[in-house]
């Protein structure tokens, strides 16, 4: 007993130190964004100081507002979103389930796609969207993200198909649901955790990218990675509001986490009862 | 003596705390302006007589409509701020976009080497005019200065634009781009740590050494001096080309780049002497917005950068050295030479465009670069950010811009003035069209010799091995 209490303070001490240097850069940001510029450069850097909400009123509502630019990473973010998982979930099924002829190329080349380092790509893509008039354009940025994001989320999704035991499309198929009834009513339910999952990284992984938003975007569409920059010029870098940018931007990826993590624990405890879907 | 001169003894000393906040406001950081620009662009948008005063038809490229490439910076939106004015004088419609500094040559050569003509201009760093000017992707720029059609000679003055920034956006004796705004090196030191021990100003490398040795007080976070030591073209290798010049180096032997002379190797070892004895040790991966910081905290006894700088050491949000701060041209080095930067943002015009956009293009960086707007843009501008990085030499010796200027600290206007007349030196830093890579393998073998992985020697050997591979190709 007493072994595993010093086996449980152990393995506490050991998420706690990892846990704090996850947490340190948030935190630190945190603190931050709500310091002076004069407070942020302090030395020894002060815990104890007079907040001021004008970082955030700055960013938000001032000459510098980012305002506009979430709302284009935010366009941006939920129409990759939507249509990859349009496309992605009936694909990922597809591929799972189904006996296609060259199903196992397809599967390898779905994967092939995400090896390519993006850098590479960004001059046929310039190209492309030069050529149909789509670069600075929510349908261009939505059309480039989808080229790494559907791949990405039918190779994640896949998986989780898989892990569906038959036994239950069968019985539904027996009960003359049809494929698409049971697709539906029961393998999708099964496969929620999953979904949300693949959402969240999907959504993350277009809220958060750089390279391609500052080459293919433009005055039209400028998304929040590429605006931040503005808070970091060749005069000077204004670190507070920086921070302030960077808390903001978080926030509606942390609000999505959290409204997918009820999902993606309803689907682990549906895949246990279950016995067959692990997730 | 000139009016600026005698301004400049008299009153440079004592300046007040209210006279040096002013300078904050004035010189400061544009990322407040915006409220600013727009009431300035309606205020001043109605006159343009200044400008139709030119004998050339401004309304000629009327209807076009051109997109402009910049970096986000307070100088150029307050050319933003009158782009009303712009449109007013030519009917051309301009579309400005703001991309981050470490992209913008990314993706000014993604669109020019695809000709895909994106951009009329983008802001361009006056080292990749080399590389530009071999592919034609750019125009020479000597056709439109002579036509008189298009430049009315006597009224744009393009000889009153820097020589320096002429000569360094010039290949093969072409002009590439018109110079809008620029800045130099220059010494900036604590004047009040300075006096305080009888210090001057370094006029050499050497008693730059000992005035950091005579301040040097880690134990009471006070280090004797800064030079950016991030790796980088544009970082430590900004600063690095001076000593090197100034140590009398030649970046070409022949025909042949050579970078691991005797003279580059002591220069090196300067640099790297000086930043292990007496400066903060992370600054080997400072680049000038930190040295400029740790300066305006007070940590700092001196440092070699921009100009520009001063800025941040007059922003009364971020400094505590203000009213404390004295600035000197470039310490010389053993050559008896003192080198400071020849660094300008410049405009060319994109060799992809329609000839009616490339006349329309040429309007737009007439009236940037034009000595009106570069005084509108700077003292004469309502805003709270006056640009201190102007193209001519003539409003730089004008007493209206040397008060501006005056402000911002002791000798400032002076000393910023010497060296763009005196230190400037057109290979400064090799300009050549590989440029890119070269910089950033000097860049490497630097970091390299400061972090102490190598000796100066053998840093500098191996880039020039990773050089000679470059120019081979």
């Amino acid at each position: 007993m007493k072994r595993s209490g010093i086996a449980t303070a152990s393995l506490l001490g050991v998420a706690g130190v990892f846990l704090t240097l996850w947490t340190f850069p948030v935190l630190w940001a945190l603190l931050t964004s709500f310091k002076s510029e004069r407070d942020v450069l302090a030395y020894p850097p002060t815990l104890i100081f007079t907040p001021t909400l004008g970082n955030y009123r700055d960013v938000l509502f001032g000459a510098t507002t980012i305002l506009p630019n979430l709302i284009s990473s935010f366009v941006v973010a939920t129409f990759t979103t939507v249509l990859t998982m349009l496309l992605a979930i009936p694909a990922a099924y597809a591929l799972a389930r189904l006996n296609l002829p060259g199903k196992r190329a397809g599967g390898f080349y779905i994967l092939a796609t995400q090896m390519l380092p993006p850098v590479g790509l960004i001059i046929p893509y310039f190209l492309f969207l030069q050529k149909i008039g789509w670069l600075d354009s929510y349908k261009g940025m939505t059309l480039i993200y989808l080229t790494f994001s559907l791949p990405f989320a039918i190779w994640l999704l896949v998986s989780y198909f898989e892990d569906i035991p038959r036994e239950m499309e069968e019985a539904a198929l027996i009960d003359r649901a049809g494929r698409m009834r049971a697709f539906l009513y029961v393998v999708l339910p099964q496969v929620r955790g999953g979904i949300a999952v693949t959402v969240i990284f999907v959504f993350l992984n277009a809220w958060n990218e750089f390279l391609f938003a500052v080459v293919l975007g433009g005055n039209n569409v400028r998304q929040v990675t590429v605006a931040m920059f503005n808070f970091i010029s060749v005069e000077q870098t204004l670190w507070a509001k920086l921070a302030a940018a960077a808390i903001v931007t978080m926030a509606p990826v942390i609000l999505l986490g959290l409204f997918a993590q009820r999902h993606i624990v309803k689907g682990l405890t549906v895949g246990a009862v279950k016995g067959g879907g692990r997730r | 003596m000139t009016d600026r001169d005698k301004h400049t003894k008299t009153e440079q000393i004592n300046h007040g705390r209210r006279d040096v906040l002013r300078t904050a406001a004035v010189l400061g950081v544009g990322a407040v302006a915006a409220p600013y620009l727009i009431r300035t662009a309606r205020a001043q948008a109605a006159d343009l007589g200044a400008y139709t005063s030119a004998k050339i038809n401004w309304r000629q490229a009327e209807g076009e409509q051109i997109t402009v490439g910049v970096i986000p910076a307070g100088y150029f939106d307050n050319l933003v701020s009158l782009s009303q004015e712009f449109e007013a004088l030519t009917g051309i419609k301009v579309r400005f976009e703001k991309i981050p500094p470490g992209q913008v040559r990314q993706k000014a050569m993604l669109d020019l080497s695809s000709k895909t003509g994106t951009y009329a201009t983008v802001a361009t760093d006056c080292m990749y005019y080399p590389l530009y000017a071999v592919n034609k992707w750019v125009e020479p720029l000597d056709t439109y200065l002579n036509d008189t059609s298009l430049t009315d000679p006597s009224w744009f003055q393009y000889n009153d634009i820097h020589k320096a920034w002429r000569d360094a956006n010039t290949v093969d004796g072409k002009p590439y781009a018109i110079p809008y705004d620029g800045e130099m090196t220059v010494q900036v030191y604590r004047k009040d740590l300075y006096d305080a021990k009888g210090l001057k100003p370094a006029e050499t490398l050497e008693q730059f050494v000992e005035n950091a040795k005579a301040l040097h007080d880690p134990s009471n976070r006070l280090w004797g001096a800064a030079l950016r030591g991030f790796a980088g073209a544009g970082q430590n290798m900004y600063i690095y080309p001076s000593i090197f010049r100034s140590y009398g180096g030649n970046w070409m032997s022949g025909d042949k780049i050579q970078v691991n002379s005797k003279e580059a190797t002591d220069s090196l070892d300067w640099y790297v002497d000086t930043l292990t004895k007496y400066a903060p040790q992370a600054v080997r991966n400072w680049n000038w917005p930190d040295i400029a910081d740790a300066f305006a905290q007070g940590t700092l006894g001196a440092y070699i950068d921009a100009h520009s700088s001063a800025a941040v050491l007059n922003n009364s949000e971020k400094s505590k050295v203000i009213g404390k701060i004295g600035f000197a041209r470039w310490p010389k080095g053993p050559a008896g030479k003192r080198v400071t930067s020849i660094w300008n943002w410049g405009f060319p015009i994109n060799a992809a465009l329609s000839p009616k956009a490339k006349q329309a293009t040429w309007m737009f960086i007439s009236w940037a670069a034009a000595a009106e707007t570069q005084a509108r843009t700077s003292w004469k501008f309502a805003g709270p950010v006056k640009r201190s990085g102007l193209n001519r030499l003539s409003i730089w010796k004008s007493p209206e811009f040397g008060k501006l200027l005056d402000a911002s600290g002791y000798n400032f206007g002076e000393a910023s003035l010497q060296s763009l007349e005196l230190d400037t030196d057109v290979d400064w830093r090799p300009r050549v069209p590989q440029w890119p890579a070269l910089g950033e393998a000097m860049a490497t073998g630097i970091q390299a010799a400061l972090v102490g992985q190598k000796k100066s020697k053998e840093a500098l050997d191996e880039a020039q091995a990773r050089i000679d591979a470059i120019m081979k190709g």
